[in-house]
């Protein structure tokens, strides 16, 4: 039934004229002014004072990194319009010239160095300082040119000091130390597209464009960011033309928000779906054989073709098909419940066996489902999985104890094998349930190696080696669903983060 | 009276203290918000650290009397998320929770009082019967399918109401609905019974024998008598209609305290739960009072009694 002959059908019972109805309905707001629905409110105004994906989203329209990200995901000049490594532990920025804040405070090499000096102050309480806890000093070169000093190489630096690394954003000296930090924490002033105007807790952040951004003035004049935590009420919104952009559509409703007034837009995340084994106890696990086997047993692209509607990118090993080093020729294990049969036969378990498999629910999309359908693949192949869903705080004390027992659905971003593998791989990291001397030093090599070449060899190395010890059953970055005004031009990224410095009508 | 009032002080003050104890430990078993504020790719040095910093590696007795002496002196800490005191930020929120429970209050009063009234005294009639039907369908909906289900109706087919945000009255009107309907059922159902064991009454019947005025017994002989009950249940509501408006105002986003709770239980964000919960025990404390209070002015009897 479409939606227009429901409609009719219910203004026929309700006795009601259709004309009537339609010359009250709500018109999307267009032109000058974009309202974006998330499912929170911002915490906080300072983006070195919050850890929180939505409040990142909202701040990344009033403030600038030194480098940003671009429509291909590459790593591209922002505040920064050069930069260079003098020698291993440092990294040279040359600084745009003429930039200045909302305040009109001139942004400039101190300014840099006070936005990270703050940051790095352990008693300022960062809640984001792991992600830039390598950067042992900032140090102003000329009035454009700093040096970040590392204790150790450091071949991710960029990532540190792009938008989603939030204390990385620049704030305006001597602004953001007025009163203790309560000033900008309310009311923030940066360099970005977007000034701030007016934040009415959990109702809405409204913004006004900036007429001298560096980057040319954004065409949309009023960006308005609104917190709705249901679904259901983002998609009404969004019908109803009350918002333009809503964030985390499910993929059952795609079909009827694509067409008519609104369409979808999707992007696969640089989040990972992946299973991770528990090879440090006395489990079936340990055998490298009975994790191949269970890489043979599930049908990967089914589960993405039946719950992800096909979106999303199937992964060969657990890194970003976007992420450094991927190579596109890696392959994933092919799905044959019959080889996996033959391995757990061969391991000694004809029969199977039972193993706990626990993961959160409502973390991330459709992830419980992608849980009961792995559960049932296995089962054909006789192991028995079961499924316990832990309430994110349980989790995390349970991860803390380093607990996960069995299978374990855990979620996991990050563009780099630095970001991914060696936190999960590396012989005794906190979330590494996995040991293997040889890895844990391609691993360290590749994190204390700059040149991109020499790191990408090293990776490939590391690569065969978690291929065939099959620590991982890689899945799927998944997609990222957005519900848009049909007559909105936006384009979304993998990482999550909204930027809509190109947003127009 | 002075004793009376005396002696409800120091239940309040009791009461308080137990709130404070249960929200304290309860909300802390599940572990402590270190892992969930920092980055998933923290170390567990690094969250060690956190820990250490926010003082959440004391023994949990410590912590306690630590909130409490502070609490005491009006200091509920510092909201982690917000970097806000915590008690502030339920404040702030409480005018839109007030207008919201304000707005569903009257609504179900104006729909429960009189048709719970013209239910009783017409017993059987079409407005007995309708009388039921709301009932059992207010008490059987549940908040969260209602609420989707007029946002469906007049947000995305008729487009008539705003389906989320507050600021004009179209903005109260499904929210207040929601909250209504439960209160609504509770309050005609109840008022309708004790009307009609009022009605059967004998100094109803007498009234009838001396030749007054059929309005006159229902609304000055009968509802008198038949209020305290329902006075007691309105009590209850108004405490629910507050404190229980989480899912309402989840749906609708509607930026009142509930809303602030649940995120804050979410993010184990201790002191604004505890800052909440408190608020919320000492509010239902004061509405019982109240209540308790006007027993005496509609019932002689009572105020005697005391």
């Amino acid at each position: 039934m479409t939606s227009t002959f429901k409609r009719c059908l219910l203004a026929a019972t309700l006795g009601v004229s259709i004309p009537a109805l339609m010359a009250t309905a709500g018109i999307a707001q267009e032109g000058s002014t974009i309202i974006v629905a998330q499912g929170v409110d911002a915490y906080s105004m300072d983006p070195a004072k919050h850890s929180n994906f939505p409040t990142a989203n909202i701040l990344f329209q009033l403030y600038d990194g030194l480098v940003t990200q671009d429509e291909n995901g590459e790593i591209v000049p922002a505040l920064a319009t050069e930069w260079s490594n003098p020698d291993e532990l440092t990294w040279r920025f040359k600084l745009r010239q003429g930039v200045k804040f909302h305040n009109g405070e001139d942004f400039n090499a101190e300014a840099v160095k006070a936005s990270f000096d703050r940051a790095l102050n352990p008693d300022f309480k960062a809640p984001y300082f792991s992600r830039i806890s390598h950067i042992k000093a900032v140090e102003v070169v000329d009035e454009y040119t700093v040096d970040f000093k590392t204790e150790k190489p450091f071949p991710t630096m960029l990532l540190s000091l792009y938008e989603a690394s939030f204390p990385a954003l620049i704030v305006p000296p001597k602004y953001a130390a007025e009163n203790d930090g309560a000033s900008i924490a309310a009311k923030p002033i940066g360099t970005g597209p977007y000034k701030f105007v007016e934040w009415l807790k959990d109702e809405h952040v409204v913004l006004e464009a900036n007429p001298d951004y560096w980057g040319g003035k954004p065409a949309i004049e009023k960006v308005v960011f609104r917190p709705i935590a249901e679904t259901r009420t983002r998609i009404a919104e969004l019908t109803s033309g009350g918002v333009d952009i809503v964030v985390d559509v499910p993929p059952e409703d795609m079909a009827s928000l694509d067409g008519g007034d609104t369409k979808i837009v999707t992007v696969s995340s640089d989040s990972l779906y992946f299973l991770s084994f528990d090879t440090t106890r006395d489990t079936p696990l340990k055998d490298k054989r009975v994790r191949q086997a269970i890489n043979h047993a599930i049908d990967v692209d089914a589960i993405q073709q039946a719950l992800l509607n096909g979106m999303g990118t199937r992964t060969a090993l657990t890194l970003p098909t976007n992420g450094f080093a991927y190579d596109s020729s890696w392959q994933p294990y092919e799905y044959s419940p019959e080889k996996a049969k033959a391995l757990l036969a061969e391991a000694g378990y004809p029969d199977g066996f039972e193993i706990p498999f626990i993961s959160r629910k409502g973390r991330y999309m459709k992830d419980a489902e992608i849980v009961e359908a792995t559960a049932g693949f296995l089962s054909k192949v006789g192991i028995k999985a079961n499924i316990q869903y832990l309430e994110a705080g349980v989790w995390g004390q349970i991860s803390e104890q380093k607990g996960r027992e069995g299978i374990a659905f855990p979620g996991w971003s990050g563009r780099d094998p630095q970001l991914v593998w060696a936190p999960l791989l590396t012989t005794g990291q906190y979330q590494s349930y996995y040991s293997n001397p040889e890895l844990d030093e391609l691993l360290q090599a590749g994190a204390s190696t700059i040149d991109t070449e020499a790191r990408k060899e090293i990776y490939a190395k590391a690569a065969a080696i978690i291929k065939e010890e099959a620590p991982h059953v890689p899945m799927i970055q998944p997609p990222l669903i957005y519900g848009l005004n049909a007559n909105l031009t936006w384009t979304p990224r993998s990482d999550g983060m909204i930027d809509l410095r190109k947003a127009h009508f | 009276m002075a004793n009376f009032l005396i002696s409800r002080l120091l239940y309040t003050v009791l009461v308080l203290f137990g709130v404070s104890v249960a929200v304290f430990f309860l909300i802390r078993i599940g572990g402590d918000p270190s892992a969930l504020f920092l980055p998933p790719e923290a170390s567990l040095e690094e969250i060690e650290r956190f820990r250490a910093l926010m003082g959440f590696d004391r023994p949990l007795v410590v912590q306690y009397f630590d909130f409490l002496g502070r609490a005491v002196q009006g200091d509920f800490g510092m909201s982690l998320r917000y970097n806000q005191p915590a008690m502030q930020l339920v404040l702030d929120r409480m005018p839109a929770t007030l207008q919201l429970g304000g707005a569903a209050l009257l609504l179900s009063l104006i729909i429960s009082l009189p048709l719970a009234i013209i239910a009783a005294a017409k017993r059987d009639s079409i407005f007995d019967r309708a009388s039921l039907l709301i009932s059992i369908i207010g008490q059987s909906f549940p908040a969260f399918w209602l609420a989707i289900m007029l946002i469906l109706l007049f947000s995305e087919n008729l487009r008539l109401l705003p389906p989320s945000g507050r600021g004009t009255w179209a903005h109260l009107v499904m929210p207040a609905i929601v909250l209504a309907t439960y209160s609504t059922a509770i309050i005609t159902r109840l008022l309708r019974s004790s009307m009609i064991e009022a009605l059967s009454s004998d100094y109803v019947r007498t009234a009838r024998g001396k030749g007054v005025r059929e309005s006159t017994i229902i609304l000055s002989h009968a509802l008198r008598n038949a209020a305290i009950p329902t006075l007691t249940v309105i009590g209850l509501q108004v405490g629910a209609l507050l404190g229980g408006a989480v899912i309402t105002e989840e749906v609708f986003a509607y930026p009142g305290v509930g809303r602030l709770a649940i995120q804050a239980i979410a993010n184990r964000d201790f002191t604004v739960v505890q800052a909440f919960v408190l608020l919320m025990a000492a509010l239902i404390v004061m509405i019982n009072l109240l209540v308790d209070l006007s027993y005496g002015f509609l019932d002689p009897r009572l105020r005697k009694r005391k």
